[in-house]
């Protein structure tokens, strides 16, 4: 049972790491991204592109494509959801699924069918343990939960700790308000979706660097980083990381009592926090509940 | 249709354009019926883009030898036919393998239909073109899927009149695992991956039961969902059972996030066969796979090494392989010979039909047809069913590379195929 426990938590980092840029760009922008998945695909491609032409350790190229995924971020902001946005919540989350299936495909077309994955690069830390008596620990998918407790907790401080975090937040409140003590609610949204799409550099990393991909990954992804983001609620930027882990726990203890039961517990979980939220009546537009937050 | 015509057609009234384009339409149609005619159209349907394009990326350079060397048109009882190949992709959509089917009956007016790799291209493809009447010849999935699958039931005559099918089948599978499996000394428990789809299921129901009569032990833990992401569970029951021969028919992704876990939970060093289907077809997913990928052991159902020829382009198996990755700079597939084969009986079964633009005779010429392709001879009067011939399937393993290529795909065992030299030794995947 403890070792149910463990995975459970350790799949849960991942799916943490997978919703942090959904929920943040939700939580500030009120803003679906179903393109996220494809764009997570992307910067796995990116990775497997610089260690596989130019050689460079892949930790490096990760750290290249996190800011390659920001500028990206930046022009997706402006070209994307910033008219679409304007036409109400609906055409931005048609827009966001055009631009998905665009993605997709013009991935197939530049790479190819071909399953690829990071770990060739990674030497044998895509399956590396530490044993701890019975139990084994993956390395990688510890780092994979430290780093999604790093950028979660990272999100959180700057949110309610910096003056760009107020600035943020004020714009998702009220744009205009936020207009007339000075801030420049343009520049804080371009920041927001930058920071959004470097933590989808670093879920494409944790992608590529556990399991293998394809151009056509996107899809089953954005379904799990959804359910984390809303299990985990859009109250706070860390209820991501309880809404992982709580997704992870329980798909691998329906696992346990049924190898079918997977995805039927995460599923049930999902709608039982959905359901409990709509009869508690906190499940409120973005805006609503940002004023809750701390 | 009517919009589009206006700006052309600025001075006739809707009915008037509506009627002048019906007489067209039957006008361009009349020449395929033609006693004259002598184009041969020869639809190819196959999955080239979208999860299963890896089956399909040999095809542009299947269609293209063929292209070549059937240029000058062939002859058929003293008449010579132009042959056009009309190539479409799936995108690996079932009903969009059916609009296309439809689309190639319909529009194009093909004489006859061929379809390759999994069930979720061929089916459909198979159906449409039963219900319109055209034949069908397809390769590449069990076919005990395709004839079961679309309906026949066993001890009944066949339902099918237009549609062929030739390959492997569960007999094929359990053959080449038996004697795989029995090539190293092992403690004959096997824990099995098969999820909840259709090959999962099949599997489960027919090749489980007969690898236990062979005398190994299946461990089960149960069907699960494609795409799930953790398999401790599993894992778990593999080792409390303590397996030593793992055979999976999960998906890509999914055996390569099992493979991984089961590496980091200690299972993988008491394995020593690790024998997959559905994935390690191709070099891209075992080179995917980083270190765990070599000692893989798979099952081919065509190799470079087959001793065969296509009669349509000539080339021996090995020439096939070697143009390929001439031309492209990738690692040989499998599947180039598979549709090739398909390209050597369907240009068999026109040639025997005698009266290729008659579709009936088309059909009944494969129901008789026994005929050498690249893969191999396809023999629709021995069949398991009737239409439906046997191929083979032999177990092989991926191993370092020796020559060109980072790993190498080598026969382990010819059971299906003995005309097919065993290269390889299988060795334990721990070891």
């Amino acid at each position: 049972m403890i070792d149910v426990v463990v995975q459970g938590v350790l799949l849960g980092g991942y799916y943490a790491i997978l919703a942090a840029g959904l929920a943040f760009l939700y939580s500030v922008m009120g803003l679906f991204n179903l393109a996220h998945g494809s764009f997570a695909v992307l910067a796995a491609y990116f990775v497997v592109m610089l260690c596989d032409a130019l050689g460079l350790d892949p930790f490096l190229a990760i750290a290249l494509v996190v800011l390659a995924l920001g500028v990206i971020g930046v022009v997706v902001e402006r070209l994307v959801f910033e008219p679409s946005t304007r036409g109400g919540p609906l055409l931005s989350v048609l827009a966001t699924f055009g631009l998905s299936v665009v993605l997709d495909n013009a991935m197939f077309q530049v790479f190819g069918a071909n399953t690829r994955s990071l770990a060739p690069y990674i030497g044998d830390l895509s399956w590396a343990s530490w044993e701890l008596g019975d139990l084994y620990v993956g390395k990688l998918a510890v780092i994979t939960l430290v780093a999604a407790v790093a950028v979660l907790g990272g999100l959180h401080l700057f949110l309610t700790h910096t003056g760009l975090g107020r600035a943020i937040r004020a714009t998702a409140q009220d744009a205009d308000t936020a207009g007339l003590v000075g801030i420049d609610p343009r520049r804080a949204r371009t920041i927001a979706a930058a920071i959004a799409f470097m933590t989808i550099g670093l879920a494409g990393a944790a992608l590529g660097m556990r399991a293998t991909f394809t151009p056509y990954s996107g899809t089953p992804q954005l379904l799990f980083a959804f359910q984390a983001a809303v299990i985990g609620g859009s109250n706070s930027i860390w209820g991501t990381l309880i809404g992982g882990i709580v997704l992870g726990l329980s798909q691998t203890i329906g696992a346990e009592i049924s190898t079918q039961g997977f995805f039927i517990a995460g599923n049930l979980v999902f709608f039982a926090v959905l359901f409990a939220r709509l009869y508690g009546g906190s499940l409120r537009l973005p805006a609503l509940i940002l004023k809750r937050k701390v | 249709m009517n919009s589009t015509g206006k700006p052309e057609f600025s001075g006739l009234d809707r009915r008037g354009f509506l009627a002048g384009a019906a007489t067209l339409a039957a006008v361009t149609a009349l020449p395929l019926r033609a006693q004259g005619d002598t184009t041969l159209r020869i639809g190819f349907i196959s999955p080239r883009s979208g999860p299963l394009a890896a089956f399909g990326q040999g095809d542009d350079f299947v269609i293209a030898q063929v292209r070549a060397a059937v240029a000058g048109g062939i002859e058929i009882a003293g008449t010579t036919y132009t042959v056009e190949i009309i190539d479409r992709d799936t995108q690996s959509d079932p009903s969009r393998a059916a609009q296309l089917a439809n689309d190639l009956i319909n529009n194009e007016g093909v004489d006859l239909m061929l379809a390759s790799s999994t069930p979720e291209t061929i089916n459909p493809v198979a159906d449409s073109c039963e219900a319109a009447g055209v034949p069908c010849l397809s390769t590449v999935m069990p076919w005990e899927a395709w004839y079961f699958g679309r309906g026949a039931k066993p001890d009944e005559p066949s339902p099918f009149k237009w549609s062929y099918h030739f390959g492997f089948g569960v007999g094929e599978f359990a053959k080449a695992y038996i004697t795989q499996w029995n090539l190293i000394e092992t403690n004959r428990k096997v824990g099995v991956l098969y999820p909840n789809d259709a090959d999962g299921n099949a599997v489960r129901a027919m090749l489980a039961p007969q690898l236990a009569d062979a005398g190994f032990e299946i461990v089960d833990p149960g069907a699960f969902e494609n795409l799930t992401v953790d398999y401790s569970a599993q894992i778990r029951a593999f080792k409390e059972a303590g397996v030593e021969i793992i055979n999976s028919f999960a998906l890509p992704p999914d055996f390569a996030a099992f493979w991984r876990q089961a590496a980091q939970q200690g299972l993988l060093k008491d394995i020593k066969i690790g024998q997959v289907a559905k994935t390690g077809l191709f070099p891209s997913d075992i080179e995917a796979m980083g270190s765990l990928g070599p000692g893989l052991s798979s099952a081919a159902y065509w190799h470079r090494d087959m001793p065969y020829s296509s009669p349509v382009t000539g080339q021996s198996a090995e020439a096939l392989a070697a143009g390929y990755e001439a031309e492209t700079g990738t690692q040989w597939v499998q599947s180039l010979g598979a549709s090739t084969a398909l390209f050597d009986v369907g240009i068999a079964a026109l040639t025997a039909s005698a009266a290729p633009k008659d579709k009936a005779a088309v059909a009944a010429a494969i129901a008789g047809l026994r005929t050498d392709t690249i893969g191999g001879v396809v023999d629709f009067t021995a069949g398991p069913v009737p239409n439906v011939a046997h191929g083979p399937l032999v177990g092989t393993q991926w191993v370092e590379g020796t020559g060109a290529w980072p790993i190498d795909y080598v026969v382990t065992e010819n059971t299906t195929d003995p005309n097919l030299p065993v290269v390889g030794t299988l060795h334990a995947y721990n070891e």
